[in-house]
């Protein structure tokens, strides 16, 4: 084993040594343990280059050991379960994981993008907008070239197997980070009895405790740690989400966790959380800072906190011979890690003339040299560092260095400061504020209900780490009104008295900060100390702007660690406090977010609400293939003994026509509105005049919206005196509804009206066709339904086959028919019972399609085909439809000049030259046959009438209805244009002689 | 994402709310009194202010109730909700209705 | 999926031959609101986002609105009943025995597969048998009753039903974050009263 793990500790890390784990990288296999990451398992079998730069294709190494990982970018498994993107310090190992570079085409080893790294100097900032952009067709080619050599990782091949849901939660505090700070305050709401999440995005929790070698209440860290976890294990209320990152910190406290569940493949891979928490208290820590010297992304060069975190929880070795840059004391420990570990440590730099504190003592109490006021001012080495170029530190970041001296050397660890992860406070809009003595943007005000702990406020210091946690615990539990339990924060052992951290944004080179080797700021956009100085010459001053030139911090990782350096540099270029220059908007995602777990459950068959008439399964049994309307799957057309849609809709309108047809109309929205000011409500929202229709009575009715535009339609009845059963489109249903309830409950709730709906109660089916009435006859009805006594647009309860139903006589096809609306248990019953009842008369069933064809036919318009919102009811040619009598919703606005002009879109029937062309839906019309002729309307309807044997359309038309036997073109890809006459909108039995027989 | 109170259910998610806009905007008890620029201001101006916005809300998945909401649109802190007519009272001694008339009394 | 959880283990049953009615009326005509519960033969919940059992379940819909969940036979006679006693009110009764469906939710997880797609706050200090809420479910809207800690109805619009079934069904079968036996935590979601 220890030859497939070369740089594996002995002994040390949490990590299962009996549990051996196989993995491979880029096809060469590798072993690792469990409670690795991938990172560590790399760093564990000696792997150093895990990619190539994005833009420069410059070797790449580890860097950090979590989130804020810029350049070991994975390509996870294979095929349809493969994840892009994730980096390796955030993949727990498992056995069989394959993991891939996705940086680097064709391989890493060999890469001919390295050719690029000699032009680097010609992709400066801005390089893309300046180059691609011009000459503006080139940019396919240029796309094609950049996303193969640069990409990121692939897509996944295929639908995603894996499961992913939601989950709703609600809590008095969630803590955000569970290391010491977050621990302490989960255990103190815990212990008052609140209700408490806590999630981390490590796989377990502890934060810096599983790296450290303090101790509290006189035991290892990590052991109190662990009595922690179990505590609030075992309390009630309180849920704890490991490998689960809080990503995103939205509006009125709600936050979204993206929980790692396990291995793909094995029950629910991800899960969102989406949490209502009443406090919030933010303890997700620092992040270190790396320094800005020439060649500062080579392989080997680390974060000092890293190469500790490797070697104490993972028991890995990141180097041999060790040089540390430090301009603060954390890095110390880095070195007094590597050392006791068995590295050599070759020289800790440090830029401060004074040096550190007592760990600085420690250090060189293992016989460490320490070069105090010295800086690394370039790495050597390519693939790998081989060495490092140590100067003397003037104070000044710009200027030149003049003399350096070089330590060989395989590892760099570096620091150069901590950032508190402030990312969730901004995001939820709290302010930041420049610390200027610790070096970093603390969390000031907040916005909403959040308290930031522990180094994530600057408390670095494990004692003054854990005091906060337990404050900002007791603040959240107050501000939620809970009363707090009495907990004292645990002894830590006494932090080493430390020395200030002193500035060092850049280190100077042998030339100049433009000429020198390049100094990197955003690892894994390649953004330099150069391209910061190129946006700040070229006039860009403000950081938002300086990002987008440059991109920095624009990666999967965010710039977690470029950015408050690139920000530092500016500031410094510009002459300006950080300070002033600030730092750019955060927003979610903290870290990448799979679609998957964005999507959850809602995907498939439960993607959106299938919503089935209670007649559905016949249709389903019949073989009709389902048309989606809304949210509802209904009949499109039925087809027998294998017919195709225009044979079977022929078949269908032609029955209709000649004998019977039988339709589910059950989607139609359904509104029982009943009370003493009924009427005087219906009146203001119909355009018709509804205290004209006597009890029994059915009218056609519109509804306008305010702007005089036709929103929606349907037959309305009068069942009492007081009483309305009104219909609408099926699309509509639910607006309509909520729009009328908008108008009584706030313009006039003077009125007193009920609206209730029906929609789902009662189903409706038509019967339509020539003999309809012979066949209601013939199955019983206890109501006569004769011409006379049963005249078109009447409506009356029946029983009818013995079932208690409401009969309309209206028509949606222009043919004699009847709309029975009955309870929705009984629907399926009655429809059979037609079905069977109708075989004398070759009863055929029809979908939506021959509905649209014999509605169309007959010139009848549908609410949101034919108009879309800019359409009123004169452009359709229905102005005997608008009362002269009374005031109604949207009646003024037809006297706006707009809707006076007399080159509006007005609704016409139109029929295509050659008298074969079915013309496409939406096709444009133009006025002449030339190539540049002005477009004068859109075809909104278009079928082929088996009917009348040709095909009909209908279009709205700039003057339409003055221009009537005028010849316009239809537009049509690949043909000349098609001429096209414009004639009246009804097509068959414009009399309307039919429907009243 | 909102929490919002409706003033009848209590708190509830903004997933089952709909909005309706500017709140106070009165329909004309005369619209045809009215000059067309009249008619277009009360059609399509709305005040969008930055800080306080009375707007409408409706529980659409709850109680079906039109409340007013008073937001900050900077914020987007609720300042508070409000019932808009004492049309309907929720609790027998009217306390929770009757509270404040929205809009529309001029007709 | 190589290997899939164990399920939530909850049960999904459809109540049959449920009947209902909405009551539209104003609670503070009291004359209108003794009407109708003289012949409901119970009162009717005035307290927001509760229900009352009895010989049938009222369940608070909003200010002036009630949903009756009663036996199918029942509905339709009790529906004219209630027509008729409030003939001279300014109220509303509409049978909508076809246009629901009541399911019936229960198991020890059963308040945590609701919460996958549910906003509302299901734990108990929250949300204790009694009380009701019109809210949604997956993406559907429902009305939902906590009957006892550990059963739920919900009531659902008819065309919606199958598609609420078969969410359920899946919710279920993907399991829940930590399972109620042996484990304490789990009371953060479902009770130990
Ligand atoms: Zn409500």
């Amino acid at each position: 084993m220890a030859a497939a793990q070369p740089n594996r500790l002995p002994r040390g890390g949490r990590i299962d040594r009996s549990r051996p784990l196989a993995f491979s990288f880029d096809g060469k296999a590798l072993e690792g343990f469990a409670g690795d990451t991938l990172a560590s398992a790399l760093l564990a079998g000696g792997v150093s280059v895990l990619g190539r730069s994005f833009k420069l294709r410059r070797p790449r190494g580890i860097v950090g050991s979590g989130a804020e990982e810029p350049n070991a970018i994975m390509q996870i498994g294979e095929g349809a379960t493969a994840q892009p993107n994730p980096p390796a310090t955030q993949v727990p190992l498992h056995d069989g994981l394959t993991a891939r570079s996705t940086r680097g085409w064709p391989g890493v080893r060999f890469d001919l993008g390295a050719v690029n790294g000699a032009l680097g100097r010609m992709l400066g900032a801005g390089f893309y907008y300046k180059t691609f952009m011009w000459p503006r067709s080139w940019w396919k080619h240029y796309e094609h070239a950049i996303r193969k050599s640069a990409g990121f990782g692939r897509v996944p091949e295929g639908p995603d197997p894996d499961r992913y849901e939601h989950m709703n939660a609600h809590c008095d505090v969630l803590v955000a980070g569970g290391g010491p700070a977050g621990l302490m305050a989960a255990l103190v709401a815990a212990r008052s009895g609140a209700r408490v999440i806590l999630a981390d995005e490590q796989n377990e929790f502890g934060g810096s405790l599983l790296a450290s070698g303090a101790r509290i209440d006189a035991a290892p860290a990590s052991d109190w740690a662990a009595a922690a976890v179990v505590e609030l294990r075992e309390t009630q209320d309180c849920v704890l989400l490991p490998s689960s990152t809080v990503f995103g910190y939205h509006d009125h406290n709600f936050l979204t966790i993206a929980e790692r569940c396990g291995p793909q493949g094995r029950g629910v891979r991800e899960r969102l959380w989406r949490v209502r928490a009443k406090q919030v208290v933010l303890a997700q820590g620092s992040l270190e800072r790396p320094l800005v010297f020439c060649n500062n992304d080579r392989p080997g060069v680390m974060l000092a906190s890293a190469v500790s975190t490797y070697i104490q929880r993972y028991g890995v070795l990141p180097g041999r011979r060790a040089v540390v840059f430090t301009n603060n004391d954390s890095a110390y420990q880095a070195a007094i890690n590597l050392a006791v570990a068995g590295a050599e440590v070759a020289a800790i730099v440090d830029s401060r003339a004074g040096g550190g504190g007592e760990l600085a003592a420690g250090a060189q109490s293992l016989g460490i040299p320490v070069l105090k006021g010295h800086v690394v001012s370039d790495v050597a080495g390519r693939r790998r560092v081989a060495g490092a170029r140590i100067a003397r530190w003037e104070g000044r970041s710009w200027g030149t260095v003049k003399s350096t001296t070089r330590i060989d050397c395989d590892l760099v660890a570096v620091s150069g400061g901590w950032s508190p992860a402030v990312h969730l406070h901004s995001q939820a809009g709290g302010q930041l504020a420049w610390d200027p003595s610790k070096l970093c943007f603390l969390p000031a005000k907040a916005r909403q209900a959040n308290v930031s702990a522990g180094a994530g406020n600057g408390k670095w210091r494990l004692g003054e780490c854990l005091a906060d946690g337990l404050r900002a615990g007791v603040e959240a539990l107050s501000e939620a009104g809970l009363k707090t339990a009495a907990v004292r924060a645990p002894d830590a052992s006494a932090d080493a008295e430390e020395k200030m951290i002193e500035p060092l944004w850049r280190v100077p080179a042998a030339k100049d900060a433009d000429r020198c080797p390049m100094q990197f700021i955003d690892l894994q956009n390649d953004t330099t100390v150069a391209d910061i100085r190129l946006a700040a010459r070229e006039g860009y001053r403000n950081v938002e702007h300086v990002k987008r030139y440059t991109a920095l911090g624009f990666g999967t990782d965010q710039g977690k660690l470029g950015n408050i350096n690139g920000m530092a540099v500016l500031a410094d270029t510009l002459g300006k406090p950080i300070a002033d220059v600030g730092t750019t908007t955060f927003r979610p995602a903290y870290t990448p977010v799979s679609f998957g777990v964005c999507a959850g459950e809602s995907t498939g068959p439960l993607y959106d609400p299938v919503r089935t008439s209670a007649i559905h399964e016949w249709h389903e049994a019949a073989g009709a293939p389902m048309e989606t309307v809304g949210q509802w799957h209904r009949p499109w057309y039925f087809p027998q003994d294998g017919e195709d849609i225009q044979a079977a809709v022929a078949r269908e309108c032609l029955a209709v026509r000649n004998s019977l047809g039988v339709m589910d109309a059950s989607t139609l929205g359904k509104i029982d509105a009943r009370g003493p000011d009924a009427l005087e409500f219906l009146e203001r929202i119909y355009t018709h005049d509804v205290a004209r229709m006597k009890v029994g009575r059915c009218a056609y009715g519109m509804m306008l919206g305010e702007d005089g535009m036709v929103m929606d339609d349907g037959v309305m009845a009068r069942t009492a005196e007081r009483g309305f059963y009104l219909t609408t489109t099926t699309g509509g249903a639910a607006a309509v509804l909520e729009w009328m309830e908008k108008w009584l409950q706030t313009e006039w709730p003077e009125l007193e009206v009920y609206l209730t709906s029906l929609t789902d109660h009662y189903s409706t089916i038509a019967v339509a066709g020539p003999n309809s009435r012979k066949l209601l006859e013939k199955l019983g009805c206890d109501t006569p339904l004769d011409r006379e006594r049963f005249a078109f647009m009447a409506m009356k309860p029946a029983v009818l086959a013995g079932m208690r139903v409401a009969l309309f006589r209206v028509s949606f096809s222009g043919e004699l028919a009847f709309e029975i609306n009955i309870d929705s248990r009984h629907a399926l019953d009655m429809w059979r019972t037609l079905m069977e009842a109708g075989k004398e008369f070759c009863i055929t069933p029809y979908g939506t399609e021959t509905m649209h064809v014999l509605r169309a036919e007959k010139g009848f318009i549908i609410a949101g085909q034919d108009t879309d919102g800019s359409v009123t009811p004169v452009d359709l040619g229905m102005k005997w439809l608008l009362s002269k009598e009374k005031d109604f919703l949207g009646k003024r606005s037809l006297e706006r000049p707009d809707c006076l002009r007399d080159d509006r879109k007005q609704w016409v029937g139109l029929l295509a030259g050659d008298g074969r062309t079915v013309l496409p839906e939406g096709t444009q019309l133009v006025g002449d046959s030339g190539e540049a002729a002005p477009m004068c309307g859109h075809v909104t309807s278009s079928y082929f009438s088996a009917c009348l044997g040709h095909p009909i359309a209908l279009a709205l038309v700039a003057g339409g209805r003055r221009r009537r036997g005028e010849t316009i073109y239809a537009a049509l890809p690949g043909r000349k244009p098609l001429p096209a006459q414009i004639v009246p909108p009804v097509f068959y039995d414009p009399k309307g002689k039919r429907q009243h027989v | 994402m909102l929490l919002i109170e409706c003033p009848w259910c209590g708190p509830r998610a903004e997933t089952e709310f709909s909005y309706g806009g500017e709140a106070g905007i009165f329909r004309p008890a005369d619209p045809h009194a009215l000059s067309d620029a009249e008619w277009a201001d009360y059609l399509f101006y709305r005040s969008n202010p930055r800080g306080t916005h009375r707007e409408l809300w409706n529980h659409a998945q709850g109680c079906r109730r039109w409340f007013g909401v008073e937001r900050d649109t900077v914020s987007y802190r609720i300042k508070r909700t409000y019932c808009l007519s004492g049309a309907s009272g929720g609790q027998p001694d009217g306390s929770a209705g009757g509270l404040e008339a929205g809009s529309g009394k001029r007709r | 999926m190589s290997e899939s959880a164990p399920p939530a283990g909850i049960a999904i049953r459809v109540r049959s031959a449920r009947g209902f009615i909405n009551l539209r009326l104003n609670p503070r005509n009291r004359q209108a609101l003794e009407a109708a519960e003289r012949v409901l033969g119970q009162q009717a919940p005035l307290s927001a986002n509760t229900f009352t059992g009895g010989e049938h379940n009222l369940y608070w819909l909003g200010p002036d609105e009630w949903l009756i969940a009663t036996g199918a036979q029942r509905a339709s006679e009790l529906a004219r009943e209630l027509a008729e006693a409030l003939k001279d009110f300014h109220a509303a009764v509409n049978d909508v025995s076809g246009g629901n469906v009541e399911l019936l939710v229960s198991g020890a997880n059963a308040s945590m597969v609701l919460a996958k797609g549910c906003p509302l706050d299901l734990h108990p200090r929250a949300f204790a048998p009694g009380q009701c809420a019109q809210t949604g479910l997956g993406r559907a809207a429902v009305l939902l009753a906590a009957v006892d800690p550990s059963t739920y109805a919900i009531v659902v619009r008819r065309s919606f039903a199958r598609y609420l079934r078969r969410w359920l069904e899946n919710a279920d079968s993907a399991g829940v974050p930590f399972r109620a036996a042996g484990k304490r935590q789990q009371a953060g979601y479902r009770s130990s009263p």
